[in-house]
């Protein structure tokens, strides 16, 4: 949501106004209101920054008045507040951005607004008056639902500090900001900078609603962002305007609940390891995502964008993978959906990897070679992007984990968040509490992760641990401990850690499990490591393979290897004889029988 | 006022930019041939260091970039060779490359650096604006470089206004969306494109590129641009054996 602030006209208060960062600050050019800037110096507006929009706001004024008010002080927007015809805003279209103003109530004809539709920017809606301009008050927010043509609008009067919250469930799809004025002054034309500051808070905070959460920008503490070439703007930016609203819709929720449930086999159990919890002198319990479809939690996230994808309209899916979990997945949904589904995976991957490639291909998706650079996971998510960048209307990609361009960390992290959402419910059953002491997963990119963190995230008594792959040992030389060899930097379209040279290159990571052998880890991760909300640790790829092989021995679950390096973990960890630990069971280990095999010597 | 500003005061079209990988096809030919394209006649350059994960390029790019990578090239490495820029070539040049290396470099220090060997402006294609303007516009003013903005066919007006706002030389516009090396045909809709931003009137000049390989698309973009670069097609000479012998031929085959 965009904020604009109205009625400047004192130097010292336009500074400090513009310290803000609003998106608009205008400037009343009408003799009949106490706000009038005319005595203004234009030097005055030469501190505001260049992304802040100059707005001169005008009552009926000339066309040549205006202009020679652009000139003076270098508007970059009008605001016309009178009775300006369509024709008189189509003289300044083009030139500068024009933001037609209507006063509303429950008589206002929006028919009228369908001829200034191409000759203005923006509408602005205001509460209807019976002088030119605003009034302090607000109107019936209801009637916007009578608006439906595709010019956003600003909405304006009488918004303060008490109803500014209750702006953000305007759900209208062109709801474009709101206009800031009487109501967060000193006195008419001087503006409250610490009220102004709060709604600010309010306004650009509206999707923090968690201390380890995304804040506006996409950003988790220092980390995220979207970190994209303008070639893949318009497609990021699409997704991050419709994220929330699509699957905050109860159409969705109900499609992507039902295909949970009856598809992919959701509520996941619970179930209590009774060996491991005698091995380990605590209650263990494993969340059992490896009894999903497809065999792994990625189908979660794959349903979830899917159904995104339609409801924007996409007709065809792109997406990476590794060691082809999320391929899978994803041309499962494809078929699901009856739509075009193309997985880039690298070649050596393909090699490593054969009987995923040919499940890709059963299941009707084109399985393209990624053949640059190491021709391995981070290869192919660069392949994907290249498609992306030369399709940009009719392709969704499909990201398989908390990586890239905000919103991806955020939405994939929420399509993740049922396996915590039922552990929850679930553990209450067992323990008559829903926190446990200790949640544990493995991580690559970090999605099973983020899933199985996400509702324990601000339940601070819960220690999270989160298990990276070691590799044949930290300091090999042949290892994907992001957090233990990485420092910050940018990859995959946000700011996160990474491995890579003093240059900034990045380094090629190993494990012995593909679906951990990526170089960096998503941004929310790499905020929970550097706050220190999660523990970050590291298991080899012999540790790994042992456990894998305890937990057939006494659970009869054949655990994906990524998996094992949770497991693991338990060796190194002391509990006291009540601890409640659970534990993300991420994937089956059908796909590295091969590698079990060769190493086991069965 | 810095090189960039006073060729487009003095020469608003026909402007021939050529980008290279530094470090392709091997160490030390920077400047040599920065110098061999200021005697053809190229208007300003695009020297690009590699990065091993490069997104919004094809393959022809991607290629220098990693012979580059192999041979040794990095910032450090492009900083020395560059030392003796100034003292033998005149004319504007700008650094093009991904964030990451310069985020390891540190970006106070890179635009230092850069200003002190007289670079005249910077393309970072995964520097988005608000971290632009939030996190690193003061570096880039206070040496006196210019950042470059690209504009696509699907970027839209406001979002080109702005640019236009935060943009002091001029603005990258891309042929089409797409990644670099491709032998773009001139569509309706690309000139439609072409058009709506000439109709805009912006105050910086437009530059096209990406898709530029020849004589006739470079007069085409010219049509309506104040200029062209071509990347790809250059960086694909250079992998031929006697390259610096075919400069001048290549240069003047483009522009007439």
């Amino acid at each position: 949501m965009k904020i604009k602030v109205c009625g400047l006209k004192h130097p010292e208060n336009i500074e400090a106004v513009a310290a803000l960062q609003p998106d608009y600050v205008g400037f009343i050019f009408y003799d009949k209101t106490p706000r009038y800037a005319a005595g203004l110096s234009a030097d005055a507006l030469q501190g505001v920054p260049a992304s802040i929009q100059k707005t001169g706001v005008f009552v009926n004024e000339s066309v040549e008045n205006i202009d020679k008010l652009i000139a003076e002080y270098g508007f970059n927007a009008i605001q016309l507040h009178g009775d300006e015809s369509p024709e008189f805003c189509a003289a300044f279209k083009g030139r500068v951005t024009v933001i037609k103003a209507f006063g509303l109530n429950e008589e206002f004809d929006f028919e009228q607004l369908k001829d200034y539709a191409n000759n203005v920017d923006f509408f602005l809606f205001d509460t209807k008056t019976k002088i030119y301009g605003g009034s302090g008050k607000t109107f019936d927010w209801a009637i916007l639902d009578q608006y439906k043509l595709d010019v956003p609008f600003f909405l304006s009067g009488g918004i303060g500090s008490e109803n500014i919250a209750e702006v953000k469930n305007i759900t209208h799809p062109q709801f474009y900001g709101v206009d800031l004025n009487s109501r967060f002054e000193i006195e008419p034309g001087l503006k409250n900078i610490e009220k102004l500051k709060d709604a600010f808070n309010i306004v650009k905070n509206k999707i923090q609603q968690m201390k380890y959460g995304v804040n506006e920008q996409g950003y988790y503490g220092d980390f995220g962002g979207a970190y994209i070439p303008e070639m893949l703007y318009p497609n990021v930016e699409e997704l991050r305007q419709q994220y929330l609203t699509i699957i905050n819709d109860d159409g969705f929720k109900a499609e992507f609940d039902d295909l949970l449930k009856n598809y992919v086999g959701r509520p996941s159990p619970l179930y209590y390891a009774k060996r491991y919890s005698e091995k380990y002198g605590a209650n263990i319990f494993f969340k059992r995502e490896d009894l999903n479809h497809t065999g792994s939690h990625k189908i979660n996230n794959a349903i979830g964008q899917i159904l995104l994808a339609k409801r924007l309209g996409k007709k065809r899916i792109i997406a990476e993978t590794g060691a082809g979990q999320h391929g899978v997945a994803t041309a499962t949904v494809c078929a699901l959906m009856g739509i075009e589904c193309v997985v880039y995976m690298g070649e050596i991957d393909m090699a490593r990897q054969a009987p995923n490639v040919s499940r890709m291909k059963m299941l009707g998706a084109k399985v393209v070679p990624a053949t640059s650079g190491s021709k391995t996971l981070k290869d192919a998510t660069n392949e994907a992007l290249r498609d992306w960048i030369g399709n940009p209307v009719d392709t969704h990609y499909i990201i398989g984990s908390v990586v890239g361009p905000y919103p991806y960390p955020d939405m994939v992290a929420r399509f993740q968040s049922i396996i915590s959402a039922e552990t929850k419910k679930q553990l209450v059953e067992y323990t008559g509490s829903e926190l446990p002491q200790y949640v544990l997963a493995c991580v690559g990119g970090g999605s099973n992760a983020m899933g199985m963190f996400y509702h324990f995230l601000d339940d601070e008594s819960v220690k999270l641990v989160a298990v990276e792959a070691a590799g044949k040992g930290v300091n090999s030389g042949e290892s994907a401990a992001t957090t233990a060899l990485g420092n910050e930097g940018v990859l995959h379209g946000s700011r996160t850690i990474l491995m890579q040279t003093e240059d900034g290159q990045v380094v090629e990571p190993y494990s012995i499990s593909a679906g951990l052998d990526y170089p960096g880890i998503g941004p929310q991760h790499a905020h929970l490591f550097k706050s220190h909300r999660g523990e970050y640790v590291s298991i080899t790829d012999d540790e790994a393979l042992q456990a894998g092989l305890l937990c057939c021995q006494l659970e009869g679950i054949i655990p994906a290897i990524e998996t094992a390096h949770a497991l693991a973990q338990l060796e190194k960890m002391k509990f006291e004889a009540n601890d409640n630990v659970v534990i993300c069971i991420s994937g089956r280990g059908d796909k590295d029988l091969d590698t079990y095999i060769k190493y086991f010597n069965y | 006022m810095n090189r960039l500003n006073k060729l487009f005061a003095s020469k608003t079209n026909n402007l021939l930019s050529i980008y290279f990988t530094a470090g392709y096809p091997a160490l030390n030919t920077t400047v040599d041939i920065a110098e061999a394209l200021e005697k053809s006649g190229a208007d300003f350059l695009e020297i690009g260091f590699p990065y091993s994960d490069p997104v919004a390029d094809g393959p022809t790019v991607q290629h220098s970039s990693e012979v580059a990578l192999e041979n040794g090239m990095s910032l450090k490495v492009l900083f020395e060779e560059l030392a003796e820029l100034r003292s033998r070539v005149n004319i504007p040049i700008l650094l093009m490359g991904y964030l990451n290396p310069i985020v390891q470099y540190g970006i106070e220090r890179f635009c230092k650096k850069a200003a002190e060997v007289g670079v005249d402006g910077i393309i970072v294609p995964d520097l988005p604006i608000y971290e632009y303007e939030t996190l690193y516009s003061s570096h880039f003013i206070d040496n006196g470089l210019s950042n470059i903005f690209l504009v696509t066919p699907q970027t839209s007006e406001e979002r080109i206004r702005k640019i236009d706002g935060l943009s002091n030389s001029f603005i990258y516009l891309l042929s089409s969306s797409t990644i670099t090396g491709y032998n773009l045909k001139l569509s309706d809709s690309v000139e439609e494109y072409y058009k709506r931003i000439v109709a805009m009137k912006l105050k910086n000049p437009t530059i096209i590129g990406f898709g530029i390989t020849d004589s006739s698309s470079f007069a085409k973009a010219c049509n309506y641009a104040n200029g062209a670069i071509i990347g790809s097609r250059f960086v694909k000479l250079l992998g031929e054996d006697g390259y610096m012998d075919k400069i001048d031929g290549f240069i003047k085959g483009i522009r007439p």
